[in-house]
């Protein structure tokens, strides 16, 4: 072969032969290249061609992640209606509509929250440590878990939800749902700010969550017993615990675990793999602590006699939507973020002295927050409650006489019973596996396990959690059992699978719960409990969300044992650490 | 056949780096234009010029994707052409992509073209 070629006069490059090459290549040295644009800095021309392929990817992917999400519980919902109720979805543009602009609107918040807040608060964390006293940087994370949990929107949709207590049965839940509600989300706030605050000390102190969650549960534990004991009390526990789910939102747990990665980085501990991990679970007890001891003052203070009669009667939810819902939800977008915002801002020009790095990205960033919280929430109002709020109204046509559905019962009263446990133990799982901030730690934990904890079995196993917990919550509103009975029982098998689990695997399991509860599944949970409860006459709706966040630790504690077992079985001996 | 190893030559390394997720895309076109693998990881970087882009800078990610084909220098130019246009890399804010000169390769080569080429060169 070598005589063949050079026998040959000359070369021909096989890839010209072949006719593949097709496009010309032209050389220009690089270096005149840097030199002409150092000379005559400008922007680029974009050609139309250059927008769309720069906005397609951006917007599709974005929006994808938000359809994949929302969809198939839409089509779960629609088609459980349409087939096992036997109801057509009514005002089927305006749902379509609604679930359009809450996926848009999720869209939206996510790359918003993810361009403006997060690099604002990421900087602030990892700043902070260095530059201030460790008072300054406690008091910088409690005012944001404060500010994060007002700008959460779940807490909202509960205020909504409590349209359905009444003064006369509930005195103190209506209290606190009507008259006292800046206090309920005041202590929500202060539960929050306090968790974030214990939270950063663990950074900084190297705490165990194991530990912590033991001294945090004991006294959680105490007051719901307490409470379920004072039948005055006793209606608050559902909404108590069902806030301390809620909180752990949208807003807050990006924000906070941005925080918590730069402390933890700043203080030098980043060694821990699980460094992120535990503020969200805080956040989710010491709120329910503070309802809980906010509703045992205000019963000392002797208010619910008076308050339910001083309070107006509210004409429920017209009243929280106000008379234009765009206008008002777009407020109330403002009054969230903008606060929040502003103490970063605050913080990182008057504490750290430091100048905003790229502002115009962060501003738009912030513009998108608001714009997303706004549109998710008026279509939240018109597509997935809506949606919601008619199934879980026509739910109990399946096993009771209801005056609206020809011919219900529509099955007897075991089946129909049943396949409303069914369509709580769906809906619970759908929403679960559609939680995008589940599917993100479901990489993350694969990661720290090293593959031992697959993403598909932490999602699956929260997924099934949730389920349980979300049927369970139904019972109890169907039945109109109290809710200690499930939460105590409950707990206490989680804090025993705490203290035998190890330390990895309970930052896992408690932390997952927290952020199941996001931005998906609130509504339609509240909102299935409310329908539900409304229609069996129960005094309130609530609890559902508690034992939905309840089931997933439990789950996940558990599949944490059976992997240990059977990694013990196959002898291979897991990493463990003592973080 | 263990006391040597067969070391490739006319090998060239080409690199390209695209937004998260594009990647695959990249690397359909590369294989379709012969490339016989490639290897994708993830890292962060960006570059002066999404600045230089206004509004739309913002759809530019840190995030990106780096592709490693390692290809034969007949194929080479094909592949980058391929590679080239199915990024879209004409567009700013889309990626780079560039070709290094690789000394030498070593790999499975399957055992009967080893010795029929070795037989040719001799």
């Amino acid at each position: 072969m070598a005589v063949i070629i050079e026998k040959m006069s000359k070369q021909i490059r096989y890839g010209d032969y072949l006719g593949v090459v097709r496009l010309k290549q032209k050389a220009v040295s690089y270096n005149d290249t840097i030199a002409f644009e150092h000379r005559h800095p400008r922007r680029y021309r974009l050609r139309p061609r250059d927008f769309y392929r720069l906005l397609t990817p951006y917007i599709s992917v974005r929006f994808l992640d938000q359809a994949r999400a929302v969809l198939p519980l839409v089509l779960f919902l629609t088609v459980f209606q349409i087939g096992v109720l036997q109801a057509p979805v009514q005002g089927w543009n305006s749902v379509l509509t609604g679930v359009l602009a809450v996926m848009g609107g999720l869209m939206f918040f996510m790359e918003g929250v993810k361009q403006g807040l997060m690099p604002f608060s990421e900087a602030i964390g990892y700043r902070l440590p260095g530059r201030s006293p460790m008072g300054a940087v406690l008091m910088v994370a409690f005012i944001l878990g404060v500010a994060a949990t007002f700008a959460e929107p779940a807490i909202g949709a509960l205020k909504a939800a409590g349209s359905i207590t009444r003064s006369d049965a509930t005195p103190l839940l209506y209290a606190l749902l009507h008259g006292q509600s800046h206090l309920l989300v005041l202590a929500v706030g202060l539960g929050v700010g306090l968790a974030v605050l214990v939270g950063m000390l663990r950074f900084i102190r190297g705490w165990s969550l194991k530990k912590l969650l033991v001294f945090t549960l004991m006294p959680a534990l105490g007051l719901t017993a307490y409470i379920a004991f004072d039948p005055g009390l006793a209606p608050i526990l559902g909404l108590a615990w069902d806030c301390g789910a809620i909180t752990t939102g949208p807003v807050t747990v990006p924000l906070v675990l941005a925080l918590g990665i730069g402390v933890s980085a700043a203080v030098g501990r980043e060694d821990n793999p699980l460094s992120g991990f535990g503020i969200v679970t805080l956040a989710s007890l010491f709120p329910a602590i503070a309802v809980m001891l906010l509703g045992i003052g205000l019963s000392w203070d002797g208010i619910p006699g008076n308050v339910a009669a001083a309070v107006p009667q509210h004409a429920g939810p017209s009243v929280f939507l106000g008379e234009l819902p765009f206008l008002a939800d777009i407020l109330s977008a403002l009054r969230a973020i903008l606060p929040l915002v502003l103490i970063l801002w605050l913080v990182q020009r008057f504490v750290l002295k430091e100048q905003t790095e790229q502002p115009r990205i962060i501003g738009y960033g912030v513009s998108l927050t608001i714009a997303g919280m706004a549109l998710f929430s008026v279509g939240l109002d018109y597509g997935l409650v809506a949606l919601g709020n008619q199934a879980g109204n026509l739910l109990p046509a399946a096993f009771a006489r209801f005056s609206s559905v020809a011919g219900s019962p529509l099955f007897s009263y075991e089946i129909g019973v049943a396949l409303v446990l069914l369509f709580a133990a769906f809906v619970g799982f759908g929403a679960t596996m559609a939680e995008p901030a589940l599917n993100a730690m479901g990489v993350t934990v694969q990661n720290l396990t090293d593959g031992a904890f697959r993403k598909d079995m932490l999602i699956r196993s929260v997924a099934a959690g949730v389920a349980l917990g979300t049927t369970l919550g139904v019972v109890k509103v169907l039945f109109q059992l109290p809710i200690a009975a499930f939460l105590l029982p409950g707990y206490v098998l989680a804090l025993m699978l705490t203290v035998l689990s190890s330390e990895e695997y309970v930052n896992l399991a408690w932390d997952s719960a927290g952020v199941t509860t996001g931005p998906v599944t609130v509504p339609l949970v509240l909102a299935m409990g409310l329908g539900l409860g409304e229609t069996v006459g129960a005094e309130e709706g609530f609890g559902i969300l508690a034992m939905a966040s309840l089931g997933p630790i439990v789950s996940v504690l558990a599949v944490g044992q059976w992997i240990n077992l059977r990694a013990r079985w196959l002898t291979w001996v897991p990493r463990t650490s003592n973080a | 056949m263990r006391d040597e190893i067969i070391v490739l030559t006319d090998v060239v390394l080409i690199t390209c780096i695209v937004q998260r997720g594009v990647a695959d895309v990249v690397i359909k076109a590369a294989q379709r234009a012969g490339a016989q693998g490639a290897t994708v990881f993830y890292a962060r970087g960006t570059g002066i010029r999404q600045r230089r882009m206004g509004v739309l800078g913002v759809t530019v990610n840190a995030e990106k994707e780096v592709v490693y084909i390692v290809a034969s220098t007949d194929q080479a130019d094909r592949i980058f052409e391929k590679m080239y246009v199915a990024g879209n890399l004409d567009t700013p804010g889309m990626g780079m992509i560039y070709m290094t000169p690789v000394e030498k390769m070593a790999t499975y080569v399957p055992p009967e073209i080893a010795v029929r080429l070795q037989e040719e060169n001799d």
